[in-house]
């Protein structure tokens, strides 16, 4: 059933291209919903008493190089993989409605970049993790250099041209990538004896020495910081969230994200423990300064899309600071966190189509009144803002509330810091919903109600956030056992570390 | 039924009321959320009775009952439920939100009815109820701190109620972001709370905190102001109150809600809660009953200069809170208490009649235009003057007994305590001047044009303006809406005006000294193990402090009828003559700047540095590599088509494998 859910994606993406041209779009969400169905019976069928990998293929795929094709879901990733699911489903269908110029194409790109995540999150050989992992890049590049758009950029700068926007950020992303690249195999050549290891449950059996971690280390935390964005290595966010295509965007922001958050839970803590116990402080500080700096950064832009670019470099943030604190609560607030956080960037990515309809563009001081005559898209839209700024009674409060509890007890000058940033969300999130929704409407606004497609799309998003909020439970508790089994690897070093030692 | 099961009802009432309308609101005809709401808020108000009744029942020491629904969010070594807790000060707080509400409701469905949002304004007016039910009823602090941030919510979305007006979102935003710092301080509080006791259950929390914290202990001091800031935010205590009076902007049930009912009073009832951390915090105990002085005289000073009817009313509630606040610092538990119940009645009464009066003069709320209507809205005047006379702590009205309770608590108490009755008592003379300041102007002397032509049945409508900006309302798409409604046209607004009149002259009186002790007797069982519940004033210093006070009361109320009655040019001369110290109080003591200077600006100056500094020339520049690239591939494209793109990808894709391939050669 996992390879099945694997595959099914881009299997639908090929079929779309065969499909007449206007049904292609309806097809991909076909194969999108599919996936969907498939991900949740996974979770249906799902022990969560159990720590271990679930649903688990395991063969040989180039032995004489130690790869092996090994798939499963835990209690960590299965929530991702329903979260990369519902997130493309909303996506592809959205598309569907809307019909992209060159539809095939893109939803052929769609499909793969699904396929590349859901095998991110589900792989269990260390080598195929980073081909998936490298592999999302390649349709997102093409999806946001051909169907993105320039951006008119801000008052007194130039425009921002998708092209080299895109480029940059694939470069940013690619160093990463090599890196972690050439970390992986550096990890299976040194812990294989002539042949090289890749089993991740066998890399953390038996970790590297504590130099070679030392290293390898900053290999895979540059991949995965560069990829969040976290503080100084975002560089490439800001043109690459104003040019993307916004229901791309959506997916994008949503769950690559989150790989990269996940990387640090899946790769990093089980396989090198020293090295993080190490680091620990060095990754609260960049965590820090992501929520720090991007809050700031959130609350002075006047770009609707950059507004949320930087509030998930703040939201990541957190989620990196919880991740790091290296206790079972704060990791298993980062799980819920990560859940919560793509399922609001998702709906606030749709609305934001909605509102470049409307006013023409992203700038909220252009915007305004949207509200008057669509009540429906302003309840959507505020109870989208309610759960970004993490009021409490959202799960996305309940996230932080981990999560700070976590670093509180570890490191409580991290945790009293951090809090700080709850306002400063508070401010940045209603100031958008504002500036679009309310005070008086503008002449070049037009202020129309949200389509009955578009808003069954989104609504359904919504509900999906109102019912982890009234029970934030159904993830943490199934996720707990698998975190907790995660956290003890830097928690209790092996008997061999120690000794080494 | 158990008394737990009457506490999910209370909550279950106004949610279903404001889903029902929420989801209803293009189906529902008429003004029928309007009756939805009420009748919502009237079953919580009912099923609060059933609960008071199961708890009574009970033995004095067996009257708190928690119940728990589900697993909220339990993992990872923390335990945190659904849960409420059922108790004699749960039990009160919903009585006096709910039966409150209800009434504030009733009069709502004729004062917003040509408005354009009527059934949102149900909506959110019912969540705003359940919000602070869910407050008051939470068994354990993450709860609690979610109702109270639903309250905060539930204030935003009815504060820029009318959205078109930028005065009213600002004010809004202002509203939520200032709750957010209070929030903040109650998670730090509960963070704290759990390092050193382990649990979330306030119970729990309850019965470890005597055996766990040593008297005035650094982190209970800590954890005791930590609860401070939440409280101090909430209930608009210096200096974090400058969000209550901007919240006027919202429609004038709201704040008849706000003041009276849903909110400013959950602080008051935070520190109650509280008390086993309280008395063991002294330090942050007094800093309460500091803070509320403070808040008490600083809010009375500028309820005496400002000229707008209804932030008059605002900074009296702050001015009131405050006496609450001192009283719970202080210990004087159930007199606070008593003293919220006989406000809520007379507070929320007195918005009524200013929004009747605002009705009257077509939105316009400056105590300066208005004038004489005792013959032209003569229920109304009535009513008003009730509210002023337990306002200004009248003899023999509920604000009369209820205030002066707090202050013979701090007379009894002695020592350095003293300070606080002499505060209390000198607020409690601007609070008669300033009561009666609403009470003349409005009601008596010559009737200014409205109430002329009212007299004669005329009932005046000027184009709406903004009151705070004076910009043209847009009442063609109903902003708000055409009509102007005064209590004496609407029976609805009548009925709900006259309960609480009686509130306000009659509710004293189930706690006279020496004669009633009811409340005093039924919150016992919410305070057992307090020092300070139970030692109590004598009677007759009781009643010395009661003639005290309704000597002070009555030399106001004449103060008042000097300057506002019978010698109106005395007030204009003495403003004259003291233009700095006027300045100052209409400049409601410059918190507003002080706070804009010291922490809005320099965070935004921050910001766009952030912006414009260091985004671009270190994060930009960092990678310098990655930057040259960019740059490259920028130029490239700028000559190349399209088609370059595909070519790029192609590149990457074979450089891509020709390096994996690289890699596992050597790997092997």
């Amino acid at each position: 059933m996992i390879q099945v859910m694997l595959w099914l994606p881009l299997a639908a993406a090929l079929l779309a291209c065969l499909a007449p041209r206007r049904a292609a779009g309806w097809v991909a969400a076909l194969g999108a919903a599919g996936t969907l169905g498939l991900a949740i019976a996974l979770l249906a069928g799902f022990d969560s008493a159990s720590a271990g990998i679930q649903h688990a293929v395991d063969e040989a795929w180039i032995p004489d190089l130690g790869v092996r094709y090994s798939l499963g879901v835990d209690g960590i990733s299965i929530f991702l993989v329903l979260l990369t699911s519902v997130a493309w489903f909303a996506a592809t269908t959205w598309s569907a409605i809307r019909m992209p110029e060159r539809p095939k194409t893109y939803f052929l790109m769609l499909g793969i970049a699904q396929t590349a995540t859901l095998g991110a999150f589900i792989s269990q050989d260390l080598l195929l993790f980073v081909l998936f992992f490298d592999l999302m890049l390649i349709p997102f590049y093409f999806l946001f250099g051909s169907w993105g758009s320039d951006h008119p950029g801000r008052e007194g700068e130039g425009a921002i041209r998708r092209s080299p926007a895109t480029i940059k950020m694939v470069v940013y992303t690619l160093v990463g990538s090599l890196l972690m690249l050439a970390g992986a195999i550096a990890t299976g050549v040194i812990a294989g004896d002539g042949t090289p290891v890749f089993s991740m449950a066998e890399l953390r059996a038996d970790p590297l020495g504590e130099d070679s971690q030392r290293w390898i280390f900053w290999f895979f935390a540059a991949a995965f910081l560069v990829k969040m964005p976290a503080f100084l290595v975002h560089g490439w966010m800001p043109d690459a969230y104003r040019v993307a295509p916004l229901a791309v965007l959506a997916v994008f922001a949503a769950v690559l994200s989150k790989v990269a958050a996940y990387g640090f839970l899946r790769v990093v803590l089980p396989i090198f423990p020293d090295a993080t116990i190490q680091f620990q402080e060095v990754i609260l500080v960049v965590a820090l300064a992501s929520i720090l700096y991007g809050s700031v950064m959130a609350f002075t832009q006047t770009s609707a899309r950059l507004v949320a670019g930087y509030s998930s470099v703040a939201q990541l943030g957190f989620i990196t600071l919880g991740i790091f604190a290296l206790r079972p609560d704060g990791a298993d607030g980062a799980v819920l966190q990560m859940v919560n956080h793509g399922l609001v960037i998702v709906p606030l990515m749709l609305i934001m189509v909605i509102l470049a309809e409307r006013t023409g563009g992203d700038d909220i001081t252009r915007m305004g009144g949207l509200a008057l005559r669509a009540p429906v898209l302003a309840a959507l839209f505020l109870v989208v803002t309610m759960a970004l700024l993490a009021i409490p009674g959202s799960a996305n409060f309940i996230g932080e509330f981990y999560i700070l509890n976590g670093v509180f007890q570890e490191k409580i000058v991290f945790a009293l810091i951090a809090s700080i940033a709850m306002a400063m969300a508070a401010y940045y999130a209603l100031r958008l919903f504002q500036h679009a929704m309310h005070n008086r409407k503008r002449d070049d606004v037009e202020s129309k109600e949200i389509g009955w497609r578009e808003g069954a799309i989104v609504g359904a998003l919504v509900a999906c956030i109102v019912g982890l909020a009234l029970y934030p439970g159904i993830v943490l508790e199934r996720s707990d056992e698998s975190v907790k089994d995660t956290v003890s690897a830097v928690q209790e070093p092996s008997d061999e570390v120690a000794a080494r030692r | 039924m158990d008394a737990t099961t009457y506490g999910w009802l209370i909550l279950a009432f106004p949610l279903a009321g404001s889903m029902i309308i929420a989801f209803g609101w293009k189906l529902l005809p008429g003004r029928a959320a309007g009756w939805i709401g009420t009748a919502a808020i009237g079953l919580s108000f009912l099923v609060t009775l059933g609960a008071l009744f199961q708890i009574l029942g009970l033995p004095a020491e067996e009257r708190q009952l928690t119940d728990s629904l589900y697993d909220y969010a339990s993992a990872g070594g923390l335990d945190i439920q659904m849960n409420i807790l059922v108790d004699p000060l749960s039990v009160f707080m919903c009585l006096v939100v709910s039966g409150i509400s209800t009434m504030i409701h009733l009069y709502s469905i004729s004062y917003v009815t040509s408005d354009r949002g009527f059934n949102r304004f149900f909506s959110y007016l019912n969540f705003f109820v359940f919000s602070m039910l869910l407050l008051v009823l939470a068994g354990n602090i993450v709860l609690l701190i979610v109702g109270w941030a639903f309250v905060g919510f539930a204030s935003y979305a009815l504060i820029s109620f009318w959205y078109r007006r930028t005065t009213a979102t600002e004010a809004g935003m202002k509203a939520f972001v200032i709750n957010v710092v209070g929030d903040i301080g109650l998670v730090l509080a509960a963070l704290f709370i759990f390092r050193e006791l382990g649990t979330f259950d306030l119970l729990a929390i309850f019965e470890q905190a005597p055996e766990q914290f040593s008297t005035n202990e650094g982190v209970v001091v800590l954890i005791g102001i930590l609860l401070l800031v939440g409280a101090f935010a909430k209930s608009a205590q210096v200096p974090f109150h400058t969000w209550l009076p901007d919240a006027m902007e919202g429609p004038t049930p709201v704040s008849a809600l706000i003041h009276a009912a849903t909110m400013v009073t959950a602080g008051v009832y935070l520190i109650g809660r509280f008390y086993p951390i309280f008395e063991i915090a002294l330090t942050a105990a007094d800093i309460a009953a500091i803070v509320g002085l403070v808040t008490l005289l600083i809010a009375a000073t500028i309820a005496l200069v400002v000229t707008d009817n209804k932030r008059i009313i605002a900074y009296s509630t702050m001015s009131q809170i405050g006496y609450m606040i001192m009283g719970v610092g202080i210990g004087a538990y159930s007199a606070a208490f008593f003293h919220l119940m006989t406000h809520a009645f007379f507070k929320a009464l007195l918005f009524m009649t200013a929004g009747s009066v605002i009705g009257a003069m077509a939105n316009r709320q400056n105590i300066d235009l208005m004038g004489g209507f005792r013959r032209s809205l003569p229920f109304t005047s009535a009513l008003l003057i009730i509210g002023c006379l337990a306002l200004a702590a009248f003899p023999g009205t509920s604000g009369f007994f209820s205030k002066d309770a707090i202050l013979a608590f701090a007379e009894y108490r002695g020592g350095a305590y003293w300070v606080f009755a002499i505060g209390g008592y000198i607020g409690a003379l601007m609070t008669a001047i300033y009561a009666f300041r609403i009470g003349f102007r409005i009601v008596a002397g010559p009737p200014c044009e409205v109430a002329r032509d009212l007299e004669q049945g005329v009932h005046h409508h000027v184009e709406p303006q903004n009151p705070a900006t004076g910009e043209a309302e847009d009442t063609d798409v109903g902003f708000p809406g055409e009509k102007h409604n005064i209590a004496e046209d609407n029976w609805p607004m009548k009925i709900a005006m006259s309960v609480l009149g009686i509130g306000a002259l009659f509710s004293g009186y189930i706690q006279v000294p020496g004669v009633t002790d009811v409340l005093h007797t039924f919150l016992e069982g919410s305070f057992e193990d307090s020092k300070l519940y139970f030692e109590q004033p004598t009677d007759a210093a009781e009643w010395r402090g009661l003639a005290t006070g309704a000597l002070i009361s009555l030399t106001g109320i004449a103060i008042a009828h000097h300057f506002f009655l019978r010698n109106r040019a005395a007030a204009a001369r003495l403003q004259a003559r003291l233009p700095g110290l006027h300045t100052f109080l209409a400049n409601k003591w410059y918190f507003d700047e002080a706070i804009d200077l010291l922490i809005v600006r320099p965070t935004l100056a921050f910001g766009r540095w952030c912006d414009s500094t260091f985004e671009r020339y270190v994060v930009e520049g960092l990678v310098s590599g990655a930057q040259g690239v960019a740059k490259g591939g920028n130029s490239a494209v700028r000559t190349a088509q399209s088609g370059y793109l595909r070519s790029y990808a192609l590149l990457l894709f074979v450089g891509f494998a020709g390096l994996g391939l690289y890699f596992l050669i050597a790997g092997s």
